[in-house]
Order: C-alpha cells, then structure tokens, then sequence
C-alpha cells in the first residue's frame, strides 16, 4: 500500500498530509493519557506493536502473481482503538520510508491516512459493532484484522484514483484498475492475517486476561468464556 | 475431551494451503515473479497519466538502499524489532505469571 515517493502530486501529498497530523497528535495525546492511568497497558502496546512492525515488513506473495503486505494493525485497533494505532502505523511507515524506499516523506501523510487511520476506523467500528453480541472474540479479531487491512488498501486504491482520473472514466474507472492491482492481491492475505492475529490474541487471553478486562476490551463473561474453551 | 487447538489447525491450514496454491499458480507481472503491488500500482499510475516511470521524480530526496540484498536486510530488522518486543513481553508475562 506504499505510495512510492515522487509518485503523487504535491497538492495530494499537502492534503493527506493536513489529514494525518491531527490524527497522529490525537493518538500522542490519547497515548500518554492510556499509560498514564495504567502502567500495565505498556507490554500489551508492545506486543500489538510488535506485530506492525514484524507483519508490515512480510512481503507475501498473493493469488494475481504479485506481492503485498500485510497491516498487522487488527490487534493495536482492538486494545487501543484507531488514533492511538495511527501512532505506531506513523513509526512504521517513517522507519520504511527512510530506510526502505518504500514511501517516502512527502507520501508518508497518504500512506498514514491508508494505513493508519481508515482502515483502523473501519475495524473499529466492525469491533464495536461486535463487542456487546455473542460473537465468538476470536471471530471478531479475525473480521477486525482481515477488513482493516482490505481497506487500507482499498484507501490507497481510492487515493491513486483521485490524483489520477482516467482521460475516460474518469475517478471511478481508475479507482477500478487500482482495486485490480492493490485489493484482489490482498484478499488472501487479509484473511491469513485474520487467522494469525485470531492465534495471538488467543495467547494473550491465555496470558494476560486480566489487562483486557481491566482495559475493558472485552467483557469479563466473553474472556473467562475463551479461557474456558483452550483449556 | 474437547480439542484445544482448533485456532492453531486453521491458522496451519490456511497459510499451508494459500502457499502451495500462490507459489505453484505464480504468473508473471512484467517479467518478474511475485513484484510487489507497490511497483505495480506506480506502473499503473504511468501508464494512466502517460508519464513514462523514470521521469518520476521524489519530492524530497530519498535516500535507497544499494541492492535487493541491504533492503532484505533492512526489512529482516524490522521485522526482528517487532519479534524482540513481542518476546520479551510474551516472557515478562509467563515470568510474572509463574511468580504469582
């Protein structure tokens, strides 16, 4: 989903940039207030953390012959909601943009809105839809994990269609062929990085209940539910 | 007895299977197998706008890493960035967990 560096004009690179930074300085803000009312909450930011930076470095390869990356956000929206994932996604990105090539400064505001801020949103949201229902947690990190990360690329899709209309078409015609190139490779991908993500949350319920009850992630009844189905 | 490790046969499963499908029905994009949708989708943006790819040039100058072999590097580090966290913290929590 990198918006290579040079490849997007400097008006969208301003907008999406304008975008971004209120959300990176909100996720800042909510971030200290997060440990500064409970220390415990470090290792489990660590650990979700942790798998942005070891599953958005993963190239993997895909059903369209090509290969993509996968987000790994789907745990951080979970425990700590969309503004402070955007936080991490923004070290991720600045990391690859300046050591990899892969985006760079001026797409790096694009590349967070993408990343780090719809397709966090729209887990969210799939997370809070699911939270209060009977729905297996397990199920729910898999659907939170697999749509973030569809439509963090869907997002890039729509950015590189809005900075490039097609001559016929228009917006809607070249929003179709980045689709082609940037959404039907993730699929598989989305849906591997469900089960993963679905695999680690189940060790740290196994691990760690009491810091998603105190969190409030889930309900005390669902986690002592899961607990009670592993062992 | 119930079975405890239905997440992990599925997890399993489905890497193993997307693997063996992905790598044996691999087509080419533009003479090199499995290149990345990055590079794809800037070829895309080419070829909409008319502008050949070189004449794409960065906005603030970037610096590259020299060759495939320092960027595979570069991308192991993150990853094992990540993976030391995620270890440390995992054992923090079995260790804090054995004392109590």
């Amino acid at each position: 989903m990198h918006i290579m560096e040079g490849f997007l004009p400097l008006q969208w690179c301003i907008i999406w940039w304008i975008v971004a930074l209120p959300c990176i300085l909100l996720g800042m803000y909510k971030l200290r207030k997060v440990l500064a009312s409970d220390r415990e909450a470090l290792p489990l930011l660590g650990v979700t953390g942790g798998f942005i930076f070891i599953l958005s470095s993963l190239k993997l390869p895909s059903v369209t012959g090509s290969s993509s990356h996968p987000t790994g956000t789907g745990l951080s929206i979970i425990s700590f909601g969309p503004w402070i994932t955007c936080v991490v996604c923004a070290i991720v990105l600045l990391f690859q943009a300046l050591f990899l090539a892969h985006g760079g400064l001026s797409t790096l505001g694009a590349n967070i809105v993408s990343m780090g801020i719809v397709g966090p949103i729209i887990g969210y949201a799939i997370y809070r839809l699911l939270r209060n229902t009977p729905v297996n947690i397990y199920i729910t990190v898999f659907l939170v994990t697999a749509f973030a990360d569809m439509f963090t690329y869907i997002t890039t899709s729509l950015q590189l269609a809005l900075a490039y209309p097609a001559e016929t078409g228009g917006v809607a015609s070249s929003f179709i062929l980045f689709l082609g190139i940037f959404a039907l490779t993730q699929i598989p991908l989305a849906i591997i990085e469900g089960f993963v993500l679905a695999l680690v949350f189940k060790y740290i319920v196994a691990l760690k209940p009491d810091i998603l009850i105190r969190l409030n992630i889930f309900s005390k009844e669902k986690i002592n539910a899961a607990r009670n189905e592993a062992s | 007895m119930k079975f405890r490790y239905t997440l992990e046969v599925l997890t399993i499963i489905a890497i193993v299977a997307f693997s063996v499908i992905l790598l044996y029905s691999g087509s080419n994009v533009n003479g090199e197998k499995f290149a990345g949708t990055d590079t794809a989708g800037s070829q895309g943006i080419a070829e909409l706008s008319g502008t050949p790819l070189e004449n794409f040039q960065p906005l603030i100058p970037q610096w590259k890493p020299p060759g495939t072999e320092i960027e595979s590097c570069l991308f192991a580090l993150q990853a094992a960035i990540g993976g030391i966290i995620v270890g440390v913290v995992f054992g923090f929590w079995i260790g804090s967990g054995k004392k109590a």
